[in-house]
């Protein structure tokens, strides 16, 4: 059951320092340490430091308690954790109900929904919540004024500047990832499971309970891990609903405590270090259940088609679901901006506005240097950043999860730290970091590429283990017996195996890092300023138009990078059948 | 010897003095020569890009070979980037472009250049300090949206948003305070009344949200009937392009933004240069052409954009800031 190649025939001699097996996991952890651990100490040290006079510092334990005994304590906890369990909560049932419904069932026309169910994702944090407050804003939104005027109602029926709606706004956004891995899970699932229990006897509705729901245990416990903490992270929503509605969370508490003057490191640095301390209990609660990979590995062997469920009659109740998410929750933003990206200013659908449409903000765009500047830095970031992520995490997940090397979780956690870190924090570190860094990487695209690696790291790192252990150790095993050195069984074995997972795994990062931008708000200057930085820092300048055509632009552009890299990647690796 | 070899070093620390002096007394073409060769200039300032795209080419085309990297951001941002730079052991920047409040919490850190720009001759007290020169005004002002307000009862000045028919329908920057401490300095001269009629106004439920462009933006699309505390030269733009806004001119509360140099600038005569010609009736004449209000007095805004009775915010008034934030968020129960 060994699953390393470990050194044949050299009898009792260790392995040396040369030996992939040894020297890959060494690599990886020092990339890992360079990237996670060195901003996680500059944030450590600060949250222990207070500021005497201009740069000079002791050492202290007050920020914490001005982080954790305060009279707001209490109320951010509360908001915290309603926001994040809430968010996760509804994404993941919204998200595995689109991945089964079109991966796993005969819902009609469920082909044309998977793509645009990845849509939202493409939409910048900070443009859904625009989007959504034209929306439902209790004021002006669209769909209060129309259904106040429809049923005679008094007040709006929606308040977007509340704890729902936050949940909401986040939630929506966040579907596509709950989809993406849900629909990998779905996809990597072996159906003879499914088809011997319904050979022994069991109904549809048993199955589905009693096979293909505990199968998902793995990408589901994954998933929801994943959902809560990036809510708790997030920070696009809680700024630009939760500020405004006076609903703080942990993010924005740390986001106020860097912004107010003079910046206070220590208190946003407790508060963070707090963040980190929740996110470990859930790495903790993950290794645990996920302890036992081995009863839950689904990728055989043998050759297989994930089967179909036969809805019957309820299909159709299945298509409404599925149209009607889409044409309120995916197309309706989505129209908003577009209809805004025409309008010299904000107004709502009238033949008055009607007449007011031009293309104007695009060319206004056309000859606006800025933006071509962003684009091209966005580009670039986004494609190289998922592009090494993926690299590096489908090689630190093999070695976790298939190595057996003592010590490897400490890769396993290594991985996860960054995610605990929330990117205004990770800004302000990296910041303190290569500001007096020896390479002038600061101020460039370069140190956004560091930035974005390390806080997608575990992304990529969920991806690529999600599917990693569902893969049976004999295929390897068998290249191994066959004569294959480890490189040639990682390159031509695991990584084709791998595929649908990292396939999904780059695609998300490619958007994530596209649409990043609360550690790019610190990072980019002028000349390293990509689109989400452009598009936040017009829309606090009022060019909201202006902004709704970036946001259309940036869409076009995401959708046509994820074509030409799902071309691409269509034509390696394992052929399906 | 001796006496010769100290003759000689007088003679050089003269010279040495002559030209450190004449780096300011230079004319303009002279510093860019040097300015030239340094290449760029790393520009802090919360200049939206609306008035960027018109002020910075404008310096670029006048002075070759000089690239403006603009980093832009909200003030706090910049000041906290500024600040956190500092603290890393490095500057980075060369000019910061802030409103003066900002621009004297840089000074605090130490960060800032002592300055006297032979162009800030031609301004009067108050818009110039040993460190700073103002690059531009802005004006808080009221503002409201055509269509939700009936011609018969547009505000005529501040004290019509004490009535109730302004109840739930204002909006205001939860952080301008200038309002209530300009009320109470100069438009009331006493801070009681001042208080008396903002407690007035915030029974009327003033809404409040974060930024003033997006104020403007929100009375825009209708969230609500009026601003108290919009900037005035957000309107005219809003105006011209057809949108149902219209603004009171009548009486306003007018702040500084003012331009500085870092210490151990990267590009100190780069730096030197912008400056300098932003103070100048030249540069000022960009930033209004912009769309700023100018702040050299020779030097008119090209929008209706003035007020015509103003309280000016003066750099003494700054220092009372703690005073009347605490108050003001009182009134208003904001956090």
């Amino acid at each position: 059951m060994a699953t390393l190649a470990i050194p044949r025939g050299t009898g009792a001699t260790l392995p040396s320092f040369r030996d992939p097996a040894l020297f890959v996991p060494l690599v990886g952890a020092g990339i890992l340490i360079y990237l996670a651990v060195l901003p996680l100490l500059m944030l450590l040290i600060g949250s222990f430091q207070a500021e005497v006079a201009p740069r000079e510092f002791v050492y202290t334990l007050k920020n914490y308690q001005a982080a954790y005994a305060s009279e707001y304590t209490y109320s951010t906890f509360k908001n915290s954790l309603i926001f994040a369990s809430g968010s996760a909560a509804l994404t993941f049932v919204l998200g595995t109900l689109l991945a089964w419904l079109t991966e796993r069932t005969n819902t009609p026309l469920r082909g044309i929904f998977v793509p645009l169910a990845v849509v939202p994702l493409i939409l910048p944090g900070v443009l859904e919540s625009i989007a959504w407050i034209f929306l439902l804003s209790p004021k002006f939104g669209y769909i209060n004024v129309w259904l106040k005027s429809l049923f005679g109602l008094a007040s709006p029926p929606f308040n977007v500047f509340s704890l729902p709606g936050m949940i909401w706004v986040h939630s929506v956004g966040q579907v596509p990832l709950a989809f993406l891995m849900m629909t990998a899970a779905f996809k990597s699932m072996d159906p003879s499971l499914e088809e011997s229990a319904m050979m022994s006897g069991a109904g549809a509705w048993q199955t589905f309970k009693r096979v293909t729901l505990r199968l998902l245990v793995p990408a589901a416990g994954s998933v929801l891990l994943i959902l809560f903490v990036r809510t708790l992270e997030s920070f696009e929503t809680p700024a630009l609903i939760g500020i405004p509605a006076r609903i703080y969370v942990y993010t924005s508490e740390i986001f106020l405590a860097f912004n107010e003057y003079p910046p206070d490191y220590g208190r946003g640095g407790a508060l963070a270090v707090g963040l980190l301390i929740l996110s470990a209990v859930g790495v903790w609660l993950y290794s645990r259940a996920t302890k036992e990979g081995k009863k839950f590995q689904t990728v055989t062997g043998k050759a297989f088609r994930p089967r179909q469920f036969d809805l019957g009659r309820w299909r159709w109740v299945g298509f409404g679901f599925l149209a009607s998410y889409f044409a309120f929750v995916v197309l309706l933003p989505f129209l908003v901006l577009f209809w805004a990206s025409f309008l010299p200013f904000f107004a709502a659908p009238s033949w008055d506005a009607v007449q007011k449409l031009s293309l104007d903000n695009y060319r206004y765009l056309n000859g606006f240097r800025p933006f071509w500047d962003a684009l091209q830095n966005s580009i670039v970031l986004a494609t190289l950043t998922a592009t090494l992520a993926m690299l590096l995490t489908s090689l630190v997940a093999w070695i976790v999860y298939k190595s057996r090397l003592p010590g490897s979780w400490i890769l396993d956690f290594l991985a996860f730290v960054p995610i605990t870190i929330p990117g205004i924090v990770m800004g302000m570190a990296l910041i303190l970091l290569y500001v007096a860094f020896p390479i002038p990487i600061y101020g460039t695209i370069w140190v956004l590429l560091i930035a974005y690696l390390t806080r997608f790291i575990p992304y990529g790192m969920r991806a690529a283990s999600g599917s990693i252990l569902q893969i049976h150790s004999e295929l390897e095993e068998a290249a191994a017996a066959s004569g294959a050195s480890w490189w040639e069984t990682f390159r031509r074995v695991t990584l084709p195996l791998l595929r649908p997972g990292l396939v999904a795994g780059w695609i998300y990062i490619c958007i994530v890092s596209f649409r990043e931008f609360s550690t790019s708000v610190l990072l980019a200057t002028g000349e390293s300023r990509v689109l989400s930085i452009l598009l936040f820092t017009m829309f606090e300048q009022g060019q909201v138009t202006v902004v709704a055509a970036i946001g259309i632009l940036m869409i076009a552009t995401l959708l046509a990078i994820v074509a030409v890299f799902y071309k691409l990647t269509g034509r390696v690796g394992i052929q399906t059948q | 010897m001796g006496r010769i070899v100290r003759i000689i070093i007088a003679g050089f620390m003269l010279v040495g003095l002559a030209s450190g002096s004449s780096v300011w007394a230079q004319s303009l073409d002279e510093l860019h020569k040097a300015a030239a060769k340094e290449g760029a200039l790393n520009f802090y300032a919360t200049l939206a890009q609306i008035n960027a795209e018109i002020v910075l080419p404008t310096f670029e085309k006048r002075f070759p070979g000089i690239k403006i990297n603009h980093v832009d951001a909200t003030s706090d941002k910049l000041v906290a980037r500024a600040v956190s730079e500092a603290r890393g052991g490095k500057t980075l920047a060369d000019v910061l472009q802030v409103p003066l409040e900002n621009v004297l919490q840089v000074h605090a850190q130490g960060l800032l250049l002592d300055a006297n720009f032979p162009e800030a001759a031609a301004y009067p007290e108050g818009l110039k300090g040993s460190f700073w020169v103002a690059s531009d005004l802005q004006y808080f002002i009221a503002a409201w949206n055509t269509s939700l307000v009936k011609k018969e009862e547009e505000p005529k000045s501040y004290d019509d948003f004490t009535q109730p028919r302004w109840k739930n329908r204002l909006i205001a920057e939860p952080r301008d305070l200038e309002m209530l401490l300009a009320f109470a300095k100069y438009r009331f001269k006493s801070d009681e009344k001042a208080i008396e009629y903002w407690k007035k106004v915030a029974a009327n439920n003033v809404e409040f949200h974060k930024g003033h462009s997006q104020l403007a933006e929100l009375l825009v699309a209708g969230q609500a009937a009026a601003c108290l505390t919009c900037y005035s030269h957000h309107y005219p733009i809003r105006v011209k392009k057809g949108a149902p806004v219209n603004y009171l001119l009548s009486e306003g509360v007018a702040s500084i933004n003012g331009t500085a140099i870092f210490k151990n600038s990267p590009h100190p005569n780069a730096a030197l240069l912008y400056a300098r010609w932003v103070a100048s009736q030249e540069g000022q004449k960009a930033m209004a052409q912009g769309g700023r209000n100018p702040a050299h007095p020779k030097v008119d805004p090209t929008d209706k954009t003035k007020t015509e009775k103003t309280y000016f915010i003066t750099a003494a008034d700054l220092k009372e800031f703690p005073k009347y934030e605490k108050i003001w968020k009182e009134i208003f129960r904001l956090r």
